[in-house]
Protein backbone atom coordinates (compact mmCIF):
# COMPACT_ATOMS: atom_id res chain seq x y z
CA UNK A 1 0.00 0.00 0.00
CA UNK A 2 1.00 3.60 -0.47
CA UNK A 3 1.81 5.51 2.71
CA UNK A 4 1.53 8.95 1.14
CA UNK A 5 -0.03 9.93 -2.16
CA UNK A 6 0.11 13.51 -3.37
CA UNK A 7 -2.09 14.14 -6.38
CA UNK A 8 -1.92 17.27 -8.45
CA UNK A 9 -1.27 19.65 -5.59
CA UNK A 10 -1.22 23.39 -5.93
CA UNK A 11 0.28 25.37 -3.08
CA UNK A 12 1.18 29.06 -2.77
CA UNK A 13 2.39 31.13 0.15
CA UNK A 14 0.13 34.15 -0.16
CA UNK A 15 1.04 35.38 -3.67
CA UNK A 16 4.09 33.22 -4.17
CA UNK A 17 3.35 30.02 -6.03
CA UNK A 18 5.50 27.10 -4.93
CA UNK A 19 3.83 23.93 -6.24
CA UNK A 20 1.70 23.66 -9.35
CA UNK A 21 0.39 20.21 -10.28
CA UNK A 22 2.80 18.35 -8.04
CA UNK A 23 2.27 14.61 -7.71
CA UNK A 24 4.23 12.08 -5.73
CA UNK A 25 3.72 8.80 -3.98
CA UNK A 26 5.66 7.09 -1.21
CA UNK A 27 5.37 3.35 -0.55
CA UNK A 28 4.72 2.03 2.91
CA UNK A 29 7.89 0.91 4.67
CA UNK A 30 10.14 3.05 2.55
CA UNK A 31 13.08 5.16 3.77
CA UNK A 32 12.39 8.06 1.46
CA UNK A 33 14.83 10.95 1.03
CA UNK A 34 14.00 14.44 -0.17
CA UNK A 35 16.90 16.61 -1.32
CA UNK A 36 17.17 19.96 -3.03
CA UNK A 37 18.63 23.44 -2.61
CA UNK A 38 17.43 26.04 -0.13
CA UNK A 39 13.94 27.27 -0.85
CA UNK A 40 13.14 24.34 -3.12
CA UNK A 41 10.05 23.37 -1.12
CA UNK A 42 11.34 20.39 0.89
CA UNK A 43 10.06 21.57 4.25
CA UNK A 44 6.82 22.82 2.74
CA UNK A 45 6.24 19.38 1.27
CA UNK A 46 6.62 17.79 4.71
CA UNK A 47 4.18 20.29 6.22
CA UNK A 48 1.64 19.54 3.51
CA UNK A 49 1.99 15.80 4.17
CA UNK A 50 1.38 16.27 7.88
CA UNK A 51 -1.59 18.56 7.30
CA UNK A 52 0.07 21.51 9.02
CA UNK A 53 -0.17 23.58 5.84
CA UNK A 54 -3.30 23.62 3.69
CA UNK A 55 -2.97 23.20 -0.07
CA UNK A 56 -5.17 25.09 -2.49
CA UNK A 57 -5.98 22.32 -4.95
CA UNK A 58 -5.46 18.62 -5.43
CA UNK A 59 -5.52 15.79 -2.96
CA UNK A 60 -3.29 14.15 -0.39
CA UNK A 61 -3.96 10.62 0.81
CA UNK A 62 -2.38 9.09 3.89
CA UNK A 63 -2.48 5.27 4.09
CA UNK A 64 -5.09 5.35 1.35
CA UNK A 65 -7.46 7.83 2.99
CA UNK A 66 -7.99 11.47 2.11
CA UNK A 67 -6.13 13.71 4.57
CA UNK A 68 -9.07 16.09 4.87
CA UNK A 69 -11.24 13.32 6.35
CA UNK A 70 -8.99 13.12 9.42
CA UNK A 71 -9.14 15.42 12.43
CA UNK A 72 -5.90 17.02 13.69
CA UNK A 73 -5.79 14.54 16.52
CA UNK A 74 -6.35 11.55 14.22
CA UNK A 75 -3.47 12.62 11.97
CA UNK A 76 -1.23 13.02 15.03
CA UNK A 77 -1.92 9.38 15.92
CA UNK A 78 -0.04 8.11 12.87
CA UNK A 79 2.06 10.97 11.47
CA UNK A 80 4.92 12.55 13.44
CA UNK A 81 7.24 15.40 12.53
CA UNK A 82 10.81 15.84 13.77
CA UNK A 83 11.77 19.51 13.41
CA UNK A 84 15.29 20.74 12.77
CA UNK A 85 15.56 22.45 16.13
CA UNK A 86 13.35 22.83 19.19
CA UNK A 87 13.17 25.66 21.69
CA UNK A 88 11.79 25.50 25.18
CA UNK A 89 10.69 28.65 26.98
CA UNK A 90 10.23 26.73 30.25
CA UNK A 91 12.25 24.17 32.18
CA UNK A 92 10.60 20.93 31.09
CA UNK A 93 12.20 17.68 32.16
CA UNK A 94 13.23 15.19 29.49
CA UNK A 95 10.48 12.84 30.66
CA UNK A 96 7.84 15.60 30.40
CA UNK A 97 8.88 16.27 26.82
CA UNK A 98 8.72 12.59 25.84
CA UNK A 99 5.32 12.25 27.55
CA UNK A 100 4.00 15.05 25.33
CA UNK A 101 4.21 12.53 22.51
CA UNK A 102 1.19 10.82 24.09
CA UNK A 103 -0.95 13.95 23.67
CA UNK A 104 -2.87 12.62 20.63
CA UNK A 105 -4.04 9.62 22.67
CA UNK A 106 -5.19 11.50 25.76
CA UNK A 107 -8.60 13.06 26.23
CA UNK A 108 -8.77 16.67 27.44
CA UNK A 109 -7.73 16.74 31.10
CA UNK A 110 -7.15 12.96 31.33
CA UNK A 111 -3.93 11.94 33.05
CA UNK A 112 -1.47 9.57 31.32
CA UNK A 113 -2.18 5.93 32.16
CA UNK A 114 -0.07 2.79 32.45
CA UNK A 115 0.09 2.26 28.69
CA UNK A 116 1.25 5.85 28.15
CA UNK A 117 4.00 5.45 30.74
CA UNK A 118 5.06 2.15 29.15
CA UNK A 119 5.34 3.72 25.69
CA UNK A 120 7.40 6.59 27.14
CA UNK A 121 9.77 4.14 28.87
CA UNK A 122 10.22 2.16 25.63
CA UNK A 123 10.81 5.33 23.63
CA UNK A 124 13.41 6.60 26.08
CA UNK A 125 15.15 3.21 26.14
CA UNK A 126 15.31 2.94 22.35
CA UNK A 127 16.84 6.41 21.99
CA UNK A 128 19.12 6.02 25.00
CA UNK A 129 17.81 8.99 26.97
CA UNK A 130 16.43 7.11 29.99
CA UNK A 131 19.24 8.28 32.23
CA UNK A 132 18.49 11.91 31.32
CA UNK A 133 14.81 11.65 32.30
CA UNK A 134 14.90 14.04 35.26
CA UNK A 135 17.15 16.63 33.61
CA UNK A 136 15.94 19.95 32.28
CA UNK A 137 15.62 19.91 28.51
CA UNK A 138 17.56 23.19 28.40
CA UNK A 139 20.53 21.72 30.25
CA UNK A 140 21.49 18.93 27.83
CA UNK A 141 23.47 19.05 24.59
CA UNK A 142 21.91 19.69 21.18
CA UNK A 143 22.48 16.07 20.22
CA UNK A 144 20.85 14.74 23.38
CA UNK A 145 17.99 17.16 22.90
CA UNK A 146 17.31 15.91 19.40
CA UNK A 147 17.32 12.31 20.69
CA UNK A 148 14.73 13.37 23.27
CA UNK A 149 12.61 14.79 20.45
CA UNK A 150 12.96 11.49 18.58
CA UNK A 151 11.85 9.72 21.76
CA UNK A 152 8.80 11.97 21.85
CA UNK A 153 8.04 10.99 18.26
CA UNK A 154 8.40 7.29 19.15
CA UNK A 155 6.00 7.71 22.06
CA UNK A 156 3.55 9.02 19.47
CA UNK A 157 3.62 5.53 17.81
CA UNK A 158 3.45 6.93 14.28
CA UNK A 159 3.21 4.91 11.07
CA UNK A 160 4.77 7.76 9.12
CA UNK A 161 7.76 9.73 10.44
CA UNK A 162 8.74 12.98 8.75
CA UNK A 163 12.20 14.38 9.51
CA UNK A 164 12.91 17.97 8.56
CA UNK A 165 16.71 18.25 8.40
CA UNK A 166 16.61 16.68 11.81
CA UNK A 167 20.30 15.78 11.83
CA UNK A 168 21.79 18.84 10.18
CA UNK A 169 23.21 20.53 13.28
CA UNK A 170 24.36 17.39 15.07
CA UNK A 171 27.77 15.84 15.42
CA UNK A 172 28.63 12.52 13.75
CA UNK A 173 27.71 10.32 16.70
CA UNK A 174 24.29 11.84 17.29
CA UNK A 175 23.60 11.95 13.58
CA UNK A 176 24.22 8.22 13.28
CA UNK A 177 22.15 7.54 16.40
CA UNK A 178 19.13 9.25 14.84
CA UNK A 179 19.60 7.42 11.56
CA UNK A 180 19.97 4.12 13.45
CA UNK A 181 16.64 4.61 15.22
CA UNK A 182 14.98 5.56 11.93
CA UNK A 183 16.33 2.45 10.16
CA UNK A 184 15.01 0.37 13.04
CA UNK A 185 11.57 1.93 12.54
CA UNK A 186 11.78 1.25 8.84
CA UNK A 187 12.54 -2.40 9.60
CA UNK A 188 9.38 -2.49 11.70
CA UNK A 189 7.47 -1.45 8.57
CA UNK A 190 7.13 2.26 9.31
CA UNK A 191 7.54 4.84 6.58
CA UNK A 192 10.33 7.37 7.07
CA UNK A 193 10.51 10.55 5.01
CA UNK A 194 13.90 12.12 5.42
CA UNK A 195 14.50 15.70 4.28
CA UNK A 196 18.21 16.42 4.21
CA UNK A 197 20.73 18.97 3.06
CA UNK A 198 23.37 16.31 3.10
CA UNK A 199 23.33 14.51 -0.23
CA UNK A 200 25.69 11.81 1.00
CA UNK A 201 23.55 11.04 4.00
CA UNK A 202 20.44 10.78 1.84
CA UNK A 203 22.27 8.60 -0.66
CA UNK A 204 23.69 6.31 1.99
CA UNK A 205 20.47 5.44 3.83
CA UNK A 206 17.46 6.11 1.63
CA UNK A 207 15.85 3.48 -0.54
CA UNK A 208 14.48 6.18 -2.81
CA UNK A 209 15.44 9.84 -3.26
CA UNK A 210 13.40 12.75 -4.53
CA UNK A 211 15.28 15.71 -6.01
CA UNK A 212 13.29 18.90 -5.95
CA UNK A 213 14.14 22.44 -7.08
CA UNK A 214 11.93 25.54 -7.09
CA UNK A 215 8.87 23.48 -6.39
CA UNK A 216 9.44 21.07 -9.28
CA UNK A 217 10.36 17.42 -9.06
CA UNK A 218 13.44 16.69 -11.14
CA UNK A 219 13.95 13.05 -10.24
CA UNK A 220 12.52 10.41 -7.95
CA UNK A 221 14.31 7.11 -7.98
CA UNK A 222 16.99 4.96 -6.38
CA UNK A 223 19.95 7.07 -5.15
CA UNK A 224 22.27 5.97 -7.97
CA UNK A 225 19.78 7.33 -10.51
CA UNK A 226 19.32 10.67 -8.77
CA UNK A 227 22.72 11.56 -7.34
CA UNK A 228 24.38 11.98 -10.72
CA UNK A 229 26.88 14.60 -11.86
CA UNK A 230 24.42 15.88 -14.42
CA UNK A 231 21.47 16.43 -12.11
CA UNK A 232 23.57 17.82 -9.27
CA UNK A 233 25.16 20.33 -11.61
CA UNK A 234 21.80 21.29 -13.06
CA UNK A 235 20.29 21.90 -9.63
CA UNK A 236 23.11 23.27 -7.51
CA UNK A 237 25.22 24.91 -10.21
CA UNK A 238 28.43 23.25 -9.07
CA UNK A 239 30.51 20.62 -10.84
CA UNK A 240 30.68 17.72 -8.41
CA UNK A 241 32.82 14.63 -8.33
CA UNK A 242 30.77 11.54 -7.74
CA UNK A 243 32.23 8.23 -6.62
CA UNK A 244 30.75 5.09 -5.12
CA UNK A 245 30.87 4.60 -1.38
CA UNK A 246 33.73 2.14 -0.63
CA UNK A 247 31.51 -0.13 1.47
CA UNK A 248 28.01 0.19 0.05
CA UNK A 249 28.59 1.32 -3.51
CA UNK A 250 26.04 4.12 -3.10
CA UNK A 251 27.02 7.34 -4.91
CA UNK A 252 28.82 9.94 -2.80
CA UNK A 253 29.35 13.56 -3.73
CA UNK A 254 32.75 15.24 -3.40
CA UNK A 255 33.35 18.92 -3.84
CA UNK A 256 35.73 19.87 -6.67
CA UNK A 257 39.17 21.22 -5.78
CA UNK A 258 40.11 24.69 -6.91
CA UNK B 1 3.19 14.19 39.95
CA UNK B 2 3.40 17.77 41.14
CA UNK B 3 0.48 17.44 43.49
CA UNK B 4 2.53 15.10 45.65
CA UNK B 5 5.26 17.65 46.25
CA UNK B 6 3.44 18.85 49.29
CA UNK B 7 5.86 21.35 50.86
CA UNK B 8 5.27 23.62 47.88
CA UNK B 9 1.52 23.47 48.35
CA UNK B 10 1.93 24.24 52.04
CA UNK B 11 3.79 27.42 51.13
CA UNK B 12 1.03 28.52 48.76
CA UNK B 13 -1.74 27.77 51.24
CA UNK B 14 0.24 29.51 53.96
CA UNK B 15 0.54 32.68 51.87
CA UNK B 16 -3.18 32.62 51.15
CA UNK B 17 -4.08 32.08 54.82
CA UNK B 18 -1.72 34.87 55.84
CA UNK B 19 -3.40 37.14 53.32
CA UNK B 20 -6.87 36.27 54.63
CA UNK B 21 -5.81 36.77 58.24
CA UNK B 22 -4.18 40.14 57.60
CA UNK B 23 -7.12 41.27 55.53
CA UNK B 24 -9.67 40.30 58.18
CA UNK B 25 -7.84 41.21 61.39
CA UNK B 26 -5.90 44.33 60.51
CA UNK B 27 -6.82 47.69 59.12
CA UNK B 28 -7.65 51.24 60.13
CA UNK B 29 -10.43 50.19 62.49
CA UNK B 30 -8.41 47.45 64.12
CA UNK B 31 -10.28 44.35 65.19
CA UNK B 32 -12.57 43.86 68.15
CA UNK B 33 -15.72 41.96 68.85
CA UNK B 34 -17.62 45.25 69.12
CA UNK B 35 -17.13 46.17 65.50
CA UNK B 36 -17.53 42.56 64.35
CA UNK B 37 -20.54 43.30 62.18
CA UNK B 38 -18.75 46.03 60.27
CA UNK B 39 -15.72 43.78 59.91
CA UNK B 40 -17.94 41.11 58.45
CA UNK B 41 -19.82 43.41 56.12
CA UNK B 42 -16.76 45.38 55.00
CA UNK B 43 -13.74 43.10 55.17
CA UNK B 44 -15.16 39.69 54.30
CA UNK B 45 -16.49 40.75 50.88
CA UNK B 46 -13.10 42.35 50.31
CA UNK B 47 -11.42 39.01 51.06
CA UNK B 48 -13.71 37.30 48.59
CA UNK B 49 -13.09 39.83 45.85
CA UNK B 50 -9.35 39.80 46.55
CA UNK B 51 -9.14 36.01 46.26
CA UNK B 52 -11.03 35.94 42.99
CA UNK B 53 -9.22 38.96 41.49
CA UNK B 54 -5.72 37.81 42.46
CA UNK B 55 -6.40 34.18 41.62
CA UNK B 56 -7.99 34.85 38.26
CA UNK B 57 -5.34 37.39 37.17
CA UNK B 58 -2.61 34.88 38.05
CA UNK B 59 -4.30 32.01 36.20
CA UNK B 60 -4.79 34.17 33.11
CA UNK B 61 -1.21 35.44 33.42
CA UNK B 62 0.13 31.89 33.64
CA UNK B 63 -1.93 30.82 30.62
CA UNK B 64 -0.80 33.80 28.53
CA UNK B 65 2.82 33.09 29.46
CA UNK B 66 2.48 29.50 28.27
CA UNK B 67 0.54 30.35 25.15
CA UNK B 68 2.96 33.08 24.08
CA UNK B 69 6.06 31.27 25.43
CA UNK B 70 6.99 34.41 27.24
CA UNK B 71 7.63 34.80 30.97
CA UNK B 72 7.21 38.58 30.80
CA UNK B 73 3.54 38.74 29.86
CA UNK B 74 0.49 39.01 32.06
CA UNK B 75 -2.87 40.82 31.77
CA UNK B 76 -1.14 44.05 32.85
CA UNK B 77 2.00 44.02 30.70
CA UNK B 78 0.00 42.91 27.66
CA UNK B 79 -2.36 45.87 28.02
CA UNK B 80 -5.38 43.60 28.53
CA UNK B 81 -6.10 45.10 31.93
CA UNK B 82 -6.02 48.67 30.60
CA UNK B 83 -8.21 47.55 27.70
CA UNK B 84 -10.74 46.30 30.23
CA UNK B 85 -10.41 49.55 32.19
CA UNK B 86 -11.09 51.53 29.03
CA UNK B 87 -14.16 49.43 28.33
CA UNK B 88 -15.38 50.05 31.88
CA UNK B 89 -14.77 53.78 31.44
CA UNK B 90 -16.80 53.91 28.27
CA UNK B 91 -19.62 52.11 30.04
CA UNK B 92 -19.49 54.50 32.98
CA UNK B 93 -19.45 57.77 31.06
CA UNK B 94 -21.96 56.66 28.47
CA UNK B 95 -24.41 56.91 31.35
CA UNK B 96 -26.61 54.04 30.29
CA UNK B 97 -27.46 53.70 33.93
CA UNK B 98 -27.21 49.97 33.59
CA UNK B 99 -24.58 48.21 35.63
CA UNK B 100 -24.88 45.22 33.38
CA UNK B 101 -23.09 47.02 30.56
CA UNK B 102 -20.00 47.62 32.68
CA UNK B 103 -18.54 44.07 32.76
CA UNK B 104 -19.57 43.46 29.15
CA UNK B 105 -17.72 46.60 28.05
CA UNK B 106 -14.71 45.63 30.16
CA UNK B 107 -14.61 42.23 28.44
CA UNK B 108 -14.82 43.81 25.00
CA UNK B 109 -12.09 46.31 25.93
CA UNK B 110 -9.82 43.47 27.08
CA UNK B 111 -10.43 41.56 23.87
CA UNK B 112 -9.69 44.66 21.79
CA UNK B 113 -6.41 45.17 23.64
CA UNK B 114 -5.11 41.63 23.24
CA UNK B 115 -6.08 41.60 19.56
CA UNK B 116 -4.30 44.89 18.99
CA UNK B 117 -1.15 43.81 20.85
CA UNK B 118 -1.03 40.50 19.01
CA UNK B 119 -1.30 42.21 15.63
CA UNK B 120 1.23 44.93 16.56
CA UNK B 121 3.73 42.31 17.67
CA UNK B 122 3.22 40.42 14.41
CA UNK B 123 1.59 37.24 15.71
CA UNK B 124 3.69 34.58 17.34
CA UNK B 125 5.97 33.41 14.59
CA UNK B 126 9.52 34.47 15.29
CA UNK B 127 8.46 37.32 17.54
CA UNK B 128 11.10 38.30 20.05
CA UNK B 129 9.99 38.08 23.66
CA UNK B 130 10.46 41.80 24.16
CA UNK B 131 8.48 42.89 21.13
CA UNK B 132 5.25 41.56 22.56
CA UNK B 133 5.86 43.37 25.81
CA UNK B 134 6.71 46.55 23.93
CA UNK B 135 3.44 46.34 22.04
CA UNK B 136 1.68 45.73 25.36
CA UNK B 137 3.25 48.79 26.93
CA UNK B 138 2.31 50.98 23.98
CA UNK B 139 -1.31 49.81 23.97
CA UNK B 140 -1.46 50.03 27.74
CA UNK B 141 -0.18 53.59 27.79
CA UNK B 142 -2.56 54.70 25.08
CA UNK B 143 -5.57 53.11 26.75
CA UNK B 144 -4.65 54.50 30.17
CA UNK B 145 -4.49 58.00 28.71
CA UNK B 146 -7.92 57.48 27.18
CA UNK B 147 -9.26 56.27 30.52
CA UNK B 148 -7.98 59.39 32.25
CA UNK B 149 -9.27 61.70 29.54
CA UNK B 150 -12.71 60.13 29.31
CA UNK B 151 -13.15 59.91 33.07
CA UNK B 152 -12.37 63.58 33.56
CA UNK B 153 -14.47 64.67 30.59
CA UNK B 154 -17.27 62.50 31.96
CA UNK B 155 -17.20 64.41 35.26
CA UNK B 156 -15.71 61.62 37.32
CA UNK B 157 -13.01 62.44 39.85
CA UNK B 158 -9.34 61.93 39.11
CA UNK B 159 -9.26 59.59 42.08
CA UNK B 160 -11.78 57.31 40.44
CA UNK B 161 -9.76 57.34 37.22
CA UNK B 162 -6.59 56.43 39.08
CA UNK B 163 -8.33 53.59 40.92
CA UNK B 164 -9.65 52.28 37.63
CA UNK B 165 -6.17 52.27 36.10
CA UNK B 166 -4.34 50.99 39.15
CA UNK B 167 -6.79 48.92 41.12
CA UNK B 168 -8.75 48.99 44.33
CA UNK B 169 -10.67 46.26 46.11
CA UNK B 170 -13.24 48.65 47.62
CA UNK B 171 -15.70 48.46 44.71
CA UNK B 172 -15.87 52.11 43.86
CA UNK B 173 -17.06 51.77 40.30
CA UNK B 174 -20.47 50.21 40.56
CA UNK B 175 -23.37 50.62 42.84
CA UNK B 176 -23.73 47.73 45.18
CA UNK B 177 -25.30 45.07 43.09
CA UNK B 178 -24.75 41.74 44.72
CA UNK B 179 -26.14 39.53 42.03
CA UNK B 180 -24.12 41.19 39.26
CA UNK B 181 -20.97 40.83 41.33
CA UNK B 182 -21.80 37.18 41.83
CA UNK B 183 -22.34 36.59 38.12
CA UNK B 184 -19.06 38.31 37.24
CA UNK B 185 -17.20 36.32 39.88
CA UNK B 186 -18.66 33.07 38.59
CA UNK B 187 -17.78 33.96 34.99
CA UNK B 188 -14.21 34.85 36.00
CA UNK B 189 -13.89 31.56 37.88
CA UNK B 190 -15.45 29.62 35.02
CA UNK B 191 -12.92 31.17 32.64
CA UNK B 192 -10.05 30.19 34.92
CA UNK B 193 -11.46 26.69 35.18
CA UNK B 194 -11.68 26.42 31.40
CA UNK B 195 -7.98 27.34 31.19
CA UNK B 196 -7.18 24.73 33.85
CA UNK B 197 -9.10 22.04 31.95
CA UNK B 198 -7.04 22.81 28.84
CA UNK B 199 -3.76 22.59 30.75
CA UNK B 200 -2.24 19.89 28.57
CA UNK B 201 -2.93 21.80 25.38
CA UNK B 202 -1.24 24.82 26.97
CA UNK B 203 1.76 22.60 27.80
CA UNK B 204 2.10 21.54 24.19
CA UNK B 205 1.55 24.98 22.66
CA UNK B 206 4.14 26.38 25.07
CA UNK B 207 6.73 24.52 22.96
CA UNK B 208 5.79 25.69 19.49
CA UNK B 209 2.67 26.12 17.34
CA UNK B 210 3.91 23.61 14.82
CA UNK B 211 4.77 21.04 17.46
CA UNK B 212 1.30 21.53 18.93
CA UNK B 213 -0.25 20.94 15.51
CA UNK B 214 1.84 17.82 14.92
CA UNK B 215 0.69 16.50 18.31
CA UNK B 216 -2.93 17.00 17.35
CA UNK B 217 -3.63 20.33 19.06
CA UNK B 218 -5.33 22.92 16.88
CA UNK B 219 -2.97 25.79 17.67
CA UNK B 220 -4.91 28.61 16.00
CA UNK B 221 -8.15 27.64 17.66
CA UNK B 222 -6.50 27.27 21.06
CA UNK B 223 -4.82 30.67 20.72
CA UNK B 224 -8.13 32.33 19.88
CA UNK B 225 -9.94 30.57 22.72
CA UNK B 226 -7.31 31.42 25.34
CA UNK B 227 -7.41 35.07 24.26
CA UNK B 228 -11.20 35.05 24.40
CA UNK B 229 -11.55 33.25 27.72
CA UNK B 230 -8.63 35.15 29.28
CA UNK B 231 -10.13 38.49 28.21
CA UNK B 232 -13.49 37.46 29.61
CA UNK B 233 -12.00 36.54 32.98
CA UNK B 234 -9.87 39.69 33.16
CA UNK B 235 -12.79 41.88 32.07
CA UNK B 236 -15.00 40.45 34.81
CA UNK B 237 -12.34 41.24 37.40
CA UNK B 238 -11.26 44.67 36.16
CA UNK B 239 -14.87 45.87 35.95
CA UNK B 240 -14.98 45.65 39.75
CA UNK B 241 -11.42 46.23 40.90
CA UNK B 242 -9.72 48.26 38.17
CA UNK B 243 -6.45 47.14 36.61
CA UNK B 244 -4.05 45.50 39.07
CA UNK B 245 -0.44 45.11 37.99
CA UNK B 246 2.06 42.26 38.05
CA UNK B 247 0.16 39.71 40.18
CA UNK B 248 -0.40 37.72 36.99
CA UNK B 249 3.30 37.91 36.18
CA UNK B 250 4.94 37.08 39.49
CA UNK B 251 2.64 34.35 40.82
CA UNK B 252 2.88 31.88 37.90
CA UNK B 253 6.61 32.33 37.73
CA UNK B 254 7.13 31.55 41.42
CA UNK B 255 4.85 28.52 41.11
CA UNK B 256 6.87 27.25 38.15
CA UNK B 257 10.01 27.54 40.27
CA UNK B 258 8.30 25.36 42.89
CA UNK B 259 6.65 22.73 40.71
CA UNK B 260 7.99 22.95 37.15
CA UNK B 261 6.10 24.19 34.10
CA UNK B 262 3.11 21.80 33.85
CA UNK B 263 0.01 23.98 33.56
CA UNK B 264 -2.09 21.41 35.37
CA UNK B 265 -0.09 22.35 38.47
CA UNK B 266 0.99 25.89 37.58
CA UNK B 267 -2.55 27.21 37.11
CA UNK B 268 -4.14 26.09 40.41
CA UNK B 269 -0.91 26.99 42.22
CA UNK B 270 -1.00 30.44 40.63
CA UNK B 271 -4.60 30.87 41.74
CA UNK B 272 -3.65 30.28 45.38
CA UNK B 273 -0.51 32.40 45.27
CA UNK B 274 -2.07 35.23 43.26
CA UNK B 275 -4.97 35.37 45.69
CA UNK B 276 -2.67 35.38 48.73
CA UNK B 277 -0.35 38.00 47.25
CA UNK B 278 -3.19 40.30 46.37
CA UNK B 279 -4.72 40.07 49.86
CA UNK B 280 -1.34 40.83 51.41
CA UNK B 281 -0.90 43.81 49.09
CA UNK B 282 -4.37 45.04 49.95
CA UNK B 283 -3.79 44.77 53.69
CA UNK B 284 -0.57 46.75 53.29
CA UNK B 285 -2.51 49.41 51.39
CA UNK B 286 -5.25 49.62 54.02
CA UNK B 287 -2.80 49.77 56.89
CA UNK B 288 -0.35 52.33 55.56
CA UNK B 289 -2.89 54.53 53.77
CA UNK B 290 -6.33 54.42 55.38
CA UNK B 291 -7.41 57.27 53.12
CA UNK B 292 -6.79 55.09 50.12
CA UNK B 293 -3.96 54.14 47.77
CA UNK B 294 -4.18 52.25 44.48
CA UNK B 295 -3.27 48.57 44.77
CA UNK B 296 -0.86 48.63 41.85
CA UNK B 297 1.42 50.94 43.83
CA UNK B 298 2.25 48.01 46.10
CA UNK B 299 2.08 45.19 43.53
CA UNK B 300 4.35 47.15 41.18
CA UNK B 301 6.91 47.81 43.91
CA UNK B 302 7.26 44.04 44.18
CA UNK B 303 6.55 43.21 40.55
CA UNK B 304 8.92 45.58 38.75
CA UNK B 305 12.16 44.31 40.34
CA UNK B 306 10.94 40.82 39.55
CA UNK B 307 10.24 41.82 35.95
CA UNK B 308 13.75 43.23 35.63
CA UNK B 309 15.19 40.02 37.02
CA UNK B 310 13.24 37.97 34.45
CA UNK B 311 14.26 40.30 31.66
CA UNK B 312 17.93 39.85 32.58
CA UNK B 313 17.63 36.10 32.99
CA UNK B 314 15.54 35.17 29.97
CA UNK B 315 15.95 37.62 27.15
Amino acid sequence: MKAIEIEDIRFAYQEQLLFERLSLSIEEGEFFGIIGPNGSGKSTLLRLMSGILKYQRGRIKLLGKDLTTFSRQQIARFVALVPQESFFAFEWTVEDVVMMGRTPFLKTFAQPGALDRKRVEEAMALTGVTKLRGKSINCISAGEKQRVIVARILAQEPEIILLDEATSHLDLYHRLEIVRVMLELKNQGKTVVFVSHDLNEASAYCSKVLLIARGRILACDRPEMVITANLIKQVYGVEPIIAPHPATGRPQVFLPSF
Amino acid sequence: MGYRRQPGWFILIFVLLAGIIFEVFTGPGGFSLKNLSSVISFRLPRVGIGIIAGGVLAVVGGSFQGLLRNPLVDPWTLGVASGAALGATVAMISGTGSNLFLPVAAFLGALLAIGLVYILAGGKSGVAVTRLVLAGVIVSFFFSSLVMLLMVLGRHTLGEAVYLMMGNLGIVFTQKSGWLLLICALLALAGSFWLFVHARELDVISLDDEVALSLGVDAQKLTRMVFLVGSLAVGMVVAWTGAISFVGLVAPHLVRMLFGPKHRVVLPGSFLLGAGMLLLADSIVRNIAPAGLPLSVITALIGVPFFIYLLKAKV
